[in-house]
C-alpha cells in the first residue's frame, strides 16, 4: 500500500469491461513529507477522492478483482482509503 | 495501471501456443514529466524502458493507452499464460492537475 495525492483522472471509452463505470484516478505517490515519489499510477475508486486529497493506494490485485465483482479482470491499482492526517505532521 | 504511448508493434514467429494469435505493442511508459507536459506537447521517448504489452483492445501507434504490470496482466486467461504487461484501456483524454503546496 502507497500513500499517494490525487492529481487527476482519466476517460477511456475502449477498456477492459471490467473497469466499465470505475473512476480511473492518476495517482502520485508521496512521501510522509508530500514529496512525489516514482511513476504516478491509475487507481479504481468507489470512496469518490477528490483532486488534491491524499489516499492510501493497494495493489492487491485479488482484492481489486472482488471490487470489481470479474475473476478475469486484470486491474491491479484500487483506492483503498482516504486520509484524515498523518503523524507527525 | 501505468500510461505510456504506442510506439511500435511486435510481430511473433515461433511462440508458446497460449499466446497464439496475439497482438503485441511496443509501449514508451509515461514519467512524471510527461504528464506535467500536458496533452498538447509531444511525447518523447521516455527515459524509462520501454516494454512489450499484450493487446486485445487495438491500440495503435502515437496512441495512449494504460497497461498494467505484473501477476495481474495474465489473469484474464484461464490457463496459466506467460504475460507480464497487458493493454487496459485506450486513453480519450486525461485531466492531470499536479498539487504544489
Amino acid at each position: 500500500m502507497l500513500l499517494a495525492r490525487v492529481e487527476g483522472n482519466l476517460t477511456a471509452t475502449r477498456k477492459h469491461p471490467s473497469l466499465e463505470g470505475w473512476r480511473l484516478i492518476i495517482c502520485q505517490p508521496i512521501s510522509q513529507a508530500g514529496e512525489a515519489e516514482g511513476v504516478p499510477q491509475v487507481a479504481i475508486d468507489a470512496h469518490g477522492a477528490a483532486l488534491h486529497e491524499r489516499v492510501i493506494i493497494s495493489s492487491d490485485g485479488m482484492a481489486a478483482r472482488k471490487a470489481v465483482g470479474d475473476e478475469k479482470s486484470p486491474v491491479r491499482w484500487m483506492i483503498t482509503a482516504i486520509v484524515d492526517e498523518t503523524t507527525p505532521a | 495501471m501505468r500510461l505510456g504511448t504506442v510506439i511500435g508493434r511486435v510481430t511473433l514467429n515461433r511462440t508458446v501456443p497460449a499466446l497464439i494469435g496475439a497482438r503485441w505493442l511496443i509501449v514508451s511508459p509515461f514519467t512524471r514529466e510527461h504528464f506535467q507536459q500536458g496533452a498538447d506537447a509531444p511525447r518523447g521517448l521516455s527515459k524509462d524502458p520501454s516494454l512489450v504489452v499484450y493487446d486485445d483492445l487495438g491500440g495503435g501507434v502515437g496512441q495512449t493507452i494504460g497497461f498494467i504490470e505484473g501477476r495481474e496482466a495474465a489473469s484474464p486467461f484461464g490457463q496459466p499464460t506467460p504475460i507480464d504487461a497487458i493493454n487496459g484501456a485506450l486513453v480519450d483524454h486525461i485531466f492531470y492537475n499536479p498539487y504544489s503546496k
